[in-house]
């Protein structure tokens, strides 16, 4: 699903957030990136979601090679991509339902089918009642649910989140986590960048540190 | 379709949103187009006028005092043979005395002294529509002028020609002042737009990772400088119109005396249509410059 060959990102010379990262990542596999701030796992998603592009190296998913895509096949490549982002990334003027359903709207979905498909995810987050509620009347926990159910709307072959429960409670983080599980259960890959070691102990999937950015360890 | 559907939405809905700030982009607009649009009445009414003497021009024949009547019959048969003329009369020099004191009573003392009436005979040739255009008159007017009892010849096209002339000038410096204020307005409607556009980073962010094509990302932009720009020219219609029935409330009777008879009018609605495209095409372009930093 996910390959990298001597992948390296730096913003000026010496100046690594990546160094000659090399490493696959299965399909429908649940895979941990973890490490202290600044290991570079931030930058191996932005990197996997074509924020940026590499500096040095070659990173595949699917087969393509993100660095020869063209702005056309960007948008098609990030079409499959489900995101999560530890600050939920919410539109706060636009209701639960609405944010869910931003997503097929602005890739031409029909309205009915938006909707549907919206309410679908809503409820299996389990948050079908707050659909009329907007993000900022929500606790942390249900707006990353609602964040979880956004990436998911456009049924995505690979789920990335960064620092999911970076601001919920343990219990809360569980949660979410077993959220990831089910989605996983599903058939769609996910990668999960955390530096919540005890997390990643009670989920128990294989984990991948780094640090300043270099892989340092495999487990 | 569907993008150009979510373009008008999302653009209604911003342009609403910051309706305080897009106030000063339609304003421009409307500024801009209230200039040109004036320019556009008074010149179209002056050309309608043009257009109107033009067809109402005589040629004069003026004969000698000695001209034969086998030369005047001569001189008006080249005329009706010509294909220039769509009709003529002859003034004798006794009508040419009576028709100036008619016509200018005041200075009818003038007339008094002279041992002869020294007014000519003349022959008034009223011209077809579109002999101008192709010669037939220029042709006649160098015939006539070797025609013996001719002594001269007066046709009105010359000064026609200078006021169409100055008109001309008139609406190249106005259209050129109207395309700098259209200008302004498009970086008006830019700078307006891109201020809503800093507002909505948080959206133009997930559609960018979801993959939305560049039509809705950037859409919605063009689509208020769109709207922004057809509200702008409905706006300054709206303001050329009133000010169309003051004048002509006001001042319709001096006009009217001033244009020979002939009342002024507003804008054809062809004319009042292009204006409207032409404040949705300033406004898309605003529209357009700000979108490029969406996405």
């Amino acid at each position: 699903m996910i390959e990298t060959h001597h992948l390296s990102k730096f913003y000026s010379r010496g100046l690594y957030a990546l160094r000659d990262l090399t490493l696959t990542i299965d399909k429908a596999e649940f895979v941990f990136l973890t490490g202290p701030s600044g290991a570079g796992k931030s930058t191996f998603l932005r990197l996997l979601l074509l924020q940026e592009r590499p500096s040095e190296g070659e990173i595949f998913v699917n087969g393509q090679n993100l660095a020869t895509l063209k702005r056309s096949e960007i948008q098609e490549y990030r079409r499959g991509i489900g995101f999560v982002f530890q600050d939920f990334k919410l539109i706060a003027s636009r209701t639960v339902l609405e944010n869910i359903s931003f997503v097929p709207e602005v890739l031409g979905v029909p309205p009915a089918q938006q909707r549907r498909r919206a309410f679908q995810v809503l409820k299996w987050v389990g948050l079908q009642h707050r659909m009329n509620a907007y993000p900022l009347d929500l606790s942390g926990g249900e707006q990353q649910r609602i964040a979880i159910a956004r990436a998911l709307v456009n049924d995505p072959v690979l789920v990335i989140a960064d620092e999911p429960t970076g601001n919920l409670d343990p219990d809360l983080s569980l949660e979410i986590m077993n959220l990831f599980r089910e989605i996983n259960a599903g058939g769609t890959t996910v990668v999960v960048a955390t530096h919540d070691r005890e997390l990643i102990r009670l989920v128990g999937r294989r984990t991948i540190t780094l640090d300043q950015g270099k892989m340092v360890e495999v487990g | 379709m569907r993008a150009f559907e979510y373009a008008f939405r999302e653009g209604a809905a911003s342009l609403w949103r910051s309706r305080g700030s897009s106030a000063f982009a339609v304003l421009a607009i409307a500024l801009a187009l209230v200039v040109l649009g004036s320019l556009l009445v008074v010149t179209w009414n002056a050309e309608q006028l043009l257009a109107q003497w033009a067809s109402a021009a005589e040629l004069s024949v003026f004969l000698h005092d000695d001209a034969t009547s086998e030369q005047r019959g001569g001189i008006e048969d080249f005329i009706d043979k010509s294909g220039a003329a769509s009709g003529r009369e002859y003034v004798s020099k006794a009508e040419a005395l009576a028709r100036f004191k008619r016509e200018f009573s005041e200075l009818s003392a003038l007339t008094t002294g002279f041992d002869d009436n020294p007014f000519p005979a003349s022959i008034e040739v009223r011209l077809r529509s579109g002999a101008d255009r192709d010669g037939r008159t220029d042709a006649m007017l160098k015939g006539l002028a070797t025609l013996p009892g001719v002594a001269d010849t007066r046709y009105d096209r010359d000064w026609l020609s200078r006021v169409g002339g100055g008109l001309q000038t008139v609406r190249s410096a106005g259209f050129a002042l109207a395309v700098l204020m259209a200008l302004a307005a498009a970086v008006t409607v830019a700078t307006v737009v891109r201020l809503g556009l800093q507002g909505r980073h948080e959206e133009l962010e997930i559609m960018e990772l979801v993959g939305a094509p560049m039509a809705f990302i950037r859409g919605p932009f063009v689509a208020e400088g769109f709207l922004q720009g057809g509200v702008g020219a409905i706006l300054a219609i709206t303001a050329l119109w009133l000010g169309f029935l003051i004048v002509a409330a006001w001042w319709g009777q001096d006009i009217r005396a001033l244009l020979g008879g002939s009342t002024l009018r507003f804008l054809p609605v062809r004319l009042c249509a292009y204006l409207v495209a032409g404040g949705m095409a300033v406004g898309s372009a605003g529209g357009l410059i700000a979108a490029r930093h969406a996405g």
